[in-house]
């Protein structure tokens, strides 16, 4: 038996560490297939940011400076103004009329060049997750149902869907930034090589800004957590107070649970206010830096300008140049929320992948016969979950072709255990089991299963129609052999009574189906798959009389001429067996059929005479 | 749409102070935002007219200007802000409140899921409308009010030149918002399906891999997550567009001022100044018309969300409690139902079709019956669950309608058919009625109902929180924890339905043989659809169709061979012949 690990603890292995490279490094490998469009997606954010840029330049130097005051500039613009000229030039028309032209071209293409670098960059990210997720579906898939013991299907689907949704916003998040970083850094260059004092004093508000953000986000992460947690508990209680209004109406608990809902929503408009106030008090101040900026470029600027020291454009330019020096603090604050977040999620898909619980598989699977007779040989079989406790403690027996034995015992005598080590949920040791003479581990899973039937307690329906439901995908089972199937168990009246029949959609957990027709639906889709070999978990839910005696007359066509082991609550169901098995703490109390096991006058006759006593 | 949303101002009357106040500090505000480009006009012209001009002014003006601005428009803000989060507030309050006071029949027509909606997205909407379409309204109105003000003041000619773009700005851009909120829809919806398709398969893991489905279900679940992928992209590009072209559209203004005002400049019939001002107070006016598709869409699907939320909130209460002030103080437990007709909807066919039925204080009765013959119903006449008609049920000789309500649900305690329980501790649901029970009471009831050795066998005992975040029950547990809760009440009549079905059949006759004891001498109603459970009751009452059809003790009953003796003999022999068609129909 393999040592089990236990995976309830597994967030608390998580490192929640801010930066992990090795994270990204991995991260990474998703997107190398794609890494082609993403370098288009990074030539065009250069392209994008440098035309951003040049459209100022030509609205100060170009047309302030060189036009209106007619001094042209000795500063850097890009070769602007002698394409102004040449423009003028080549079609004859006003240097004005030009520079507009111009203008107008750059914003063309700023916009287009802006909109291929989000959709180049968008398509890599897309498709680099699109493939992480489906990896993680898969990884998940494969994972024997053992491991869904102890982990909860809840938390491990948010890996599968928020958690890669965090990665989209992150490698997102990226891609921004660049956008926002480019044109800083091209614009800081430009405004260097005019101004450098000027240019460093406007620096200066950077730090300010971005302690100012710091600030914010530090404030309001906390706010914003409270905010989270009174929402969603109010919700819950509005959720739970709604899911159970009957009960809450008979005990006469309204005045109650609404002073209760109140007090968190009281709570929860507290955090919200506070939340407000420093919201509006950071909100306003963004922009007010930006237009101290204006004042201080006039100030500074001006007497530069009177100074002769920088032209008219240039101080108009400078203003024109405040919001890409100070956007990239805004939006990078912005931004490590979102990058903290997704290191975590991050590391949550990469530990999903990293589990790597398997039922193992034999190296040299023996080849089935198309047919099986049906032998089945427990030798010895000991078992348990966790070492130290034994749940099966030596079980033999061995079960005829066409058989059918039924099983019956206490609660944790061991009954699903037996099931689940026959459809191989879990590995045990070799030579405990057998199917018609060969070791089942020597079978391969994908191979057992094909000749195994289950039917659980707890028949799980999957979103589609019922046909969808009977066939499971197997080709092999046609239309017609589903409606046979379906007709040999008893649900060709139900299903035929639904307004589509066998085109009628399931909801996700069966809710438009009563608790015998699932079971029903579940022996057809065990009828169509024809296996060799019958498990039946009989549910314990009462069901109604005319369902009942439906249910056991599907059963019985169901077992006909098939090796069935039968784990029973029904009286009805045992009597139809050839033979009983009584277990009991993992062992072999009793077997024999029902009339020498009553006559014994042993447990079996006992637990009879408790639960099946005469009604009269 | 106006109407729908005019039924919010109840709401926003307790407030309309902060929020008349708010709106006003945003026009001051917009004011002082205009200085700004007014005062970095005077200083550009004072350096393009030479000279040894004193710019200090202009650029203290434009400080003050900026601090008198953030001052006001972080009031303004906060005002509208805390109104939206006041008035959701409220309104939550009253949908819980309204919603407590709904009985089966709405609860038959709306989904829990429809409710939450209401209370989280709806609630949510409004909030937006008054915090968010108030300050976009206002921009609406002021920036355009100021920002044309300012710019008619310095240049009426290349001002009327602007506004021709305008109307397209405004096109595109709702044009722009209405794609952009069926993008996001749509991947909403594809991100929906894929939660339910992993959630789906995992919990059905077991099904999947016995069934050797594992390649079947990647390659769907490869379908699904394509899907999501595909309206993801859809959404980015049309997003994408939108970034690309506003601004590209917006830059016809722009444009306008570069040509026609620098025209007016070189011509000596404009300033630099007021030129590079033009640049600023264009955006001024463009914004308004960027947003107000947006505006117009926010008020569209407020007015949606304002009738969803009063169509719950105006409802009457479905069951009215009006006591006569006459009945006793205490019941003793006689029933009598006289011609009880019910029925949930009026477009559906009746359920209770004339029931008359006499129970005597102190009787205990069990009701049998196909599935649909309305059983259910008839025990929640007696607690008014289902309102009856006046006069046709009456408890102790009095009409159920004239009791108070609190006291005939205290005194007639019904336990439903369906096992709920709280996502709390077991005491705490055992004791939800009343939470200062003693645990004597508790430990007592939970004995009864067979429950005792199970809480003991919890580390924390009655403190053992059950449901999602605690410990799973199974559903017979579920069902003995339901009926300890009934139990508890030592109500003079005690209303079961159907409360042993996931119970196995010795734990149900170790908890009947406690009731008996329990019980003797109380009023007890029993639904069971088995006979081992009919057999011990005083008289049985089997109906059909909403009507009784057979009333007697199990030896009479069985004598008289109709129905319960057919069923008798079904469960006692099991269906040996294919003779339950005997049974489909009625005898």
């Amino acid at each position: 038996m393999t040592q089990q690990r236990d995976y309830s603890l597994f967030e608390a292995e998580l490192t929640g560490a801010a930066l992990n490279l090795q994270l990204l490094r991995r991260l990474l490998r998703w997107m190398r297939p794609y890494s082609v469009t993403f370098l288009v997606s990074a030539v065009l954010v250069l392209a994008m940011s440098s035309l951003q840029v040049l459209m100022p330049i030509v609205i100060s130097l170009v047309v302030i400076d060189g036009l209106i005051q007619g001094n042209d500039t000795e500063r850097p613009d890009f070769g602007m103004t002698d394409l102004t000229h040449w423009i003028a030039d080549f079609a004859g028309m006003h240097p004005l009329l030009a520079a507009c032209l111009l203008y107008a071209a750059l914003q063309l293409g700023w916009a287009s060049t802006g909109h291929w670098h989000r959709m180049t960059l968008i398509t890599s990210v897309i498709k680099g997750l699109r493939d992480l997720r489906q990896d993680l579906f898969d990884h998940l898939e494969t994972r024997p149902s053992s491991f869904y013991d102890r982990v909860a299907v809840g938390r491990v689907m948010t890996r599968v869907t928020n958690d890669v949704e965090a990665l989209y916003e992150l490698l997102r998040g990226v891609g921004t930034l660049i956008g926002e970083f480019v044109p800083f850094f091209v614009a800081l260059s430009v405004m260097l090589s005019i101004d450098v004092p000027l240019t460093l004093i406007l620096l200066l508000a950077l730090p300010i800004m971005g302690g100012v953000t710091g600030w914010f986000r530090r404030a309001t992460s906390k706010l914003f957590r409270l905010v989270r947690q009174t929402l969603s508990s109010l919700n819950q209680d509005m959720q739970e107070n709604l899911a159970g209004m009957t009960v809450v109406q008979l005990s006469g608990r309204e005045a109650q649970n609404l002073e209760r809902y109140d007090a968190i929503n009281v709570e929860n408009r507290a955090h919200e206010l506070r939340s407000a106030r420093v919201e509006t008090l950071y909100g306003a101040f963004t922009d007010s830096m930006a237009h101290i900026a204006i004042g201080v470029v006039i100030w500074y600027g001006g007497g530069q300008a009177v100074q002769g020291y920088m032209t008219l454009g240039e101080v108009v330019l400078f203003t024109q140049f405040i919001n890409m020096l100070f956007h990239p603090v805004v939006v990078l604050g912005e931004q490590t929320n979102i990058l903290f977040r997704a290191m975590a999620s991050g590391e949550r898909i990469f530990q999903a992948l990293d589990w790597d619980e398997k039922i193992h598989e034999p190296a040299d699977p023996v080849a089935l016969p198309p047919r099986l007779a049906g032998r089945l040989q427990f030798k010895d079989l000991h078992f348990g979950y966790d070492p130290g406790v034994p749940i099966l403690r030596g079980v033999t027996f061995t079960i005829e072709p066409g058989e059918k034995l039924a099983i019956v015992g206490p609660t944790g005598s061991g009954k699903s255990t037996l099931i689940r080590l026959l459809s191989r949920f879990y590995d045990f040791d070799d030579g405990l089991i057998y199917l018609d003479g060969y070791d089942l581990n020597r079978i391969h899973t994908r191979d057992l299963r094909r000749r195994i039937g289950v039917v659980l307690q707890d028949f799980h329906i999957f979103s589609g129609t019922i046909y969808d439901n009977i066939a499971l995908g197997n080709p092999e089972v046609t239309r017609d052999k589903a409606i046979d199937a379906a007709k040999k168990v008893n649900a060709h009246a139900f299903i035929s009574a639904l307004p589509k029949g066998y085109e009628t959609p399931l909801s996700e957990r069966g809710q438009n189906l009563s608790q015998g027709q699932r079971q029903l639906l579940a022996f057809a889709r065990v009828l169509a798959a024809d296996p060799e070999i019958l498990i039946l978990d009989e549910a314990t839910a009462s069901i109604d009389t005319e369902t009942e005696l439906l249910i056991q007359d599907a059963l019985r066509k169901l077992t006909a001429g098939r090796t069935s082991i039968l784990i029973a609550h029904r009286l009805q169901t045992i009597q139809e067996a050839d033979r009983v098995l009584v277990l009991q703490d993992g062992r072999i109390e009793e077997i024999g059929t029902h009339e020498e096991l009553l006559e014994a006058d042993g447990l079996y006759a006992t637990l009879h005479r408790l639960q099946f006593q005469e009604t009269a | 749409m106006l109407r729908s949303l005019y039924r919010i101002w109840p709401f926003l009357t307790p407030y309309r102070w902060r929020l008349g106040s708010g709106v006003a500090a945003f026009g001051l505000a917009r004011l002082f935002e205009a200085l700004v480009p007014f005062y970095l006009a005077i200083g550009i012209d004072m350096l393009a007219e030479e000279g040894t001009a004193d710019l200090r002014r202009p650029a203290l003006a434009i400080l003050l200007a900026v601090a008198a601005r953030y001052a006001v428009v972080t009031y303004a803000r906060y005002a509208v802000r805390s109104t939206g989060l006041h008035v959701a507030s409220d309104l939550r309050r009253q949908l819980y409140a309204a919603l407590q006071s709904q009985g089966l029949k709405f609860y038959n027509r709306h989904t829990v899921g429809d409710m939450m909606t209401r209370a989280v997205a709806d609630i949510a909407l409004i909030q937006r409308l008054i915090s968010m379409g108030t300050i976009l309204l206002v921009i609406l109105v002021y920036a355009t009010l100021v920002g044309f003000g300012f710019m008619l003041y310095l240049s009426p000619e290349l001002t009327l030149l602007l506004i021709p773009p305008l109307p397209f700005v405004f096109l595109y851009a709702k044009h722009a918002s209405r794609n952009m909120g069926i993008a996001s829809q749509a991947v909403q919806e594809r991100l929906s399906d894929l939660g339910t398709h992993v959630q789906e398969n995992l919990s059905g893991i077991r099904t999947i891999q016995a069934m050797a489905q594992e390649a079947h279900e990647m390659a769907r679940f490869g379908r699904t997550n394509q899907a999501y992928a595909d309206a993801f992209y859809e959404q980015a590009k049309v997003n994408s567009l939108m970034t690309a072209w506003m601004p590209s559209l917006a830059a016809v203004c722009t444009l306008t001022i570069l040509g026609y005002g620098g025209h007016l400049v070189m011509s000596g019939a404009m300033t630099v100044g007021e030129f590079t001002a033009f640049f600023v107070y264009v955006n001024m006016i463009v914004q308004p018309f960027r947003v107000a598709g947006f505006i117009i869409n926010l008020f569209q699907r407020a007015g949606v969300a304002s009738d969803r939320l009063h169509e719950v909130i105006d409802l009457e209460p479905e069951v009215t409690n009006k006591p006569s002030g006459n009945t006793p103080a205490h019941i003793v437990g006689a029933v009598s139902l006289r011609d009880l007709h019910y029925q949930y909807e009026p477009d559906r066919p009746a359920v209770l079709n004339g029931i008359e039925l006499e129970i005597g204080a102190g009787e205990t009765i069990a009701v049998m019956g196909k599935v649909g013959s309305g059983k259910t119903t008839l025990l929640r006449c007696l607690v008014r669950l289902a309102d009856p008609p006046a006069g046709s049920v009456c408890i102790d000789g009095h009409d159920v309608r004239s009791y108070p309500l609190a006291q005939l649900r205290a005194e007639i305690a019904l336990v439903p058919q369906d096992p709920f329980l709280f996502g709390d501790s077991l005491r705490a649901n055992l004791t939800y009625d009343d939470p200062s029970r003693d645990d004597d009471a508790i430990w007592h009831a939970a004995q009864a109902a067979d429950l005792k050795r199970t809480i003991e066998g919890f580390a924390e005992g009655l403190d053992t929180v059950v449901g999602e975040r605690g410990v799973t029950l199974s559903g017979g547990q579920k069902q003995r924890a339901t009926l300890a809760r009934g139990l508890v009440r030592n109500a003079p009549v005690l209303v079961l339905d159907d409360c042993f079905s996931s119970v196995d059949t010795e734990t149900e006759e170790h908890i009947l043989a406690e009731l008996n004891r329990l019980r003797r001498g109380q009023t007890t109603i029993v639904v069971s659809h088995r006979v081992s459970t009919a057999r011990h009751a005083d008289r049985i009452v089997v109906l059909d169709a909403g009507r009784v059809i057979e009333v007697g003790t199990h030896d009479a009953l069985l004598a008289r061979g109709g129905w319960y003796a057919e069923l008798e003999r079904v469960q006692r022999e099991g269906a040996d012949e294919a003779d339950f068609d005997g049974l489909g129909s009625t005898p």
